[in-house]
């Protein structure tokens, strides 16, 4: 291994980004976040209108 | 050996006078030379008797000057030799001329060394007493020589275009001598042959660099231009490292993945059936039961499973805490289509939400389909701190980078090397 010190060191730093990836559990689903919500939602859920517009839907198929 | 057995003393050479011109010819092989080549006149002289007979006049134009005077003395694993004559040979192909340069190095206890030089390319070249063994490689005769098999190169005749100095031989302008090349590199194995005879020789390539350094010669070497039939490849024995480096950090990252595996607690929270009822394009949105996400910030999977057939459904999704009101909106689809060409899409899908603040959570779920769908059953289920192995995978692909570039340099290197061969595969074309 000490033949490829540049590999070996791209290979850590890749571990090391898959170890903290999967540690902190960041994923990149697109995920949108709204820290205020009334707790009327709950009762009423038709109310709410979502705000997410990032998942195109698939219109293909067979 | 001590190098101070092998350094011949500096002794005067051995002036005498060009019988064709009067110009003084200094002779340094002394006893161990046959011909002498006159600096002035070219003329070459038989030096085997005090009389200096002239055996041939140059009738050139042009001179050639040598890179490494006559008379320079460099140092070749340890033993002193001296540059006492210098001959370039030439090689027609295809009516272009190829020339390369040869230099006779001598020292009086170890006698004839040959330095030659293609390009940039250098090589030292000793005799060799014995003749190697036959054996096959690339498909064609080859010859076998201290545990190493040398493959055949090229073969071509060459002949002597000019020459200056001292040589054990008499030596003779337009001289022709029949060579063949095999290689094992760094070496390079040539038998030369004229009439009967085969003389043997092994070449070991030196960087130009380092023949500069062995004569102490000033300013710097010429360029190496492509890549020499001899010369190491710099990929050499970087290619097994290589996917060694790559088999150790595959390891690693096994036990990464085995680590997370088992550090996660991929703890299912909720899971629940839902039916969405025909002849509708949307449906009233709804929430589920409320569920608790232990811990700190940790991901969350949210999941979904639908019996669609040639169909879509399409899911809003708001994951909200019951306790704060803090809101993650997403959504997903599930659209599973096959015929007898195959299948497209499939059941299942599902969205990872990073860094979820553990808490009372509940799901408010907005249900769309085609309004001439069927009534269609989906699942919905939570899972809490999961492993993302698509991570691992890209991480696994990635690391197949660096020696997969090795590998493909190196098989251009070798393809450069064999454009040069008589005998290069018909891919790497051999005119060139």
């Amino acid at each position: 291994m000490i033949n490829n010190p540049l590999f070996l060191l791209y290979g850590i730093l890749l571990l090391g980004a898959t170890g903290y990836l999967e540690y902190t559990g960041r994923s990149f689903s697109r995920v949108n976040q709204q820290r205020v919500l009334p707790k009327s939602i709950r009762d009423n859920p038709g109310a709410y209108r979502s705000t997410y517009g990032g998942y195109s839907r698939y219109i293909g198929g067979k | 050996m001590s190098s101070s057995l092998v350094t011949p003393p500096l002794v005067k050479a051995k002036s005498l006078s060009c019988p064709n011109c009067g110009a003084p010819v200094e002779l340094r092989g002394f006893a161990h030379t046959l011909s002498a080549v006159c600096p002035n006149c070219l003329s070459v002289l038989d030096t085997s008797s005090p009389e200096l007979q002239v055996l041939d006049t140059f009738q050139g134009k042009e001179r050639v000057q040598p890179k490494i005077p006559l008379g320079t003395r460099g140092t070749f694993n340890g033993t002193v030799y001296e540059v006492i004559g210098f001959q370039e040979r030439s090689v027609q192909s295809g009516g272009d001329f190829y020339s390369w340069d040869e230099y006779l190095l001598f020292n009086p206890y170890k006698g004839f060394r040959y330095l030659t030089e293609y390009c940039g390319h250098w090589n030292v070249v000793r005799a060799l007493s014995r003749v190697p063994e036959t054996a096959r490689a690339r498909g064609r005769q080859a010859w076998r020589l201290d545990g190493r098999t040398f493959a055949a190169f090229d073969a071509m005749t060459a002949a002597t275009s000019y020459v200056i100095g001292e040589f054990p031989w008499q030596v003779c302008r337009g001289e022709t001598v029949r060579c063949e090349d095999y290689i094992s590199p760094p070496y390079m194995l040539s038998a030369e042959s004229t009439g009967d005879e085969v003389t043997w020789s092994m070449g070991e390539y030196w960087p130009g660099s380092k023949i500069w350094q062995a004569f102490r010669l000033a300013g710097s070497p010429p360029y190496a231009q492509g890549v020499f039939s001899n010369q190491p490849s710099p990929f050499a024995g970087k290619i097994g490292s290589a996917w060694r480096t790559w088999l150790w950090l595959n390891v690693a990252l096994f036990v990464l993945f085995l680590l997370f595996t088992f550090m996660k607690a991929n703890r299912e929270v909720f899971r629940q059936d839902y039916v969405y009822l025909s002849g509708k394009s949307s449906e009233a949105a709804f929430v589920t039961p409320p569920f608790q996400l232990n811990g700190g910030d940790k991901n969350v999977e949210v999941g979904v499973h639908a019996s669609v057939d040639n169909d879509w459904i399409y899911l809003n999704f708001a994951l909200i805490n019951d306790e704060t009101g803090q809101t993650f909106d997403f959504a997903r689809e599930v659209s599973y289509y096959h015929d007898s060409d195959g299948t497209e899409g499939s059941r299942n899908n599902s969205v990872v939400i990073p860094s979820v603040p553990g808490g009372r959570y509940y799901l408010r779920i907005e249900p769309e389909m085609s309004p001439s769908s069927p009534s269609t059953r989906y699942e919905v289920f939570v899972r809490r701190d999961v492993p993302i192995y698509s991570y691992f995978w890209i991480a696994a692909m990635l690391l197949l980078i660096p020696p997969i570039v090795v590998l493909i340099r190196s098989v251009k290197f070798e393809g450069l090397r064999w454009r040069e061969s008589d005998y290069a595969p018909a891919s790497s074309g051999g005119d060139d």
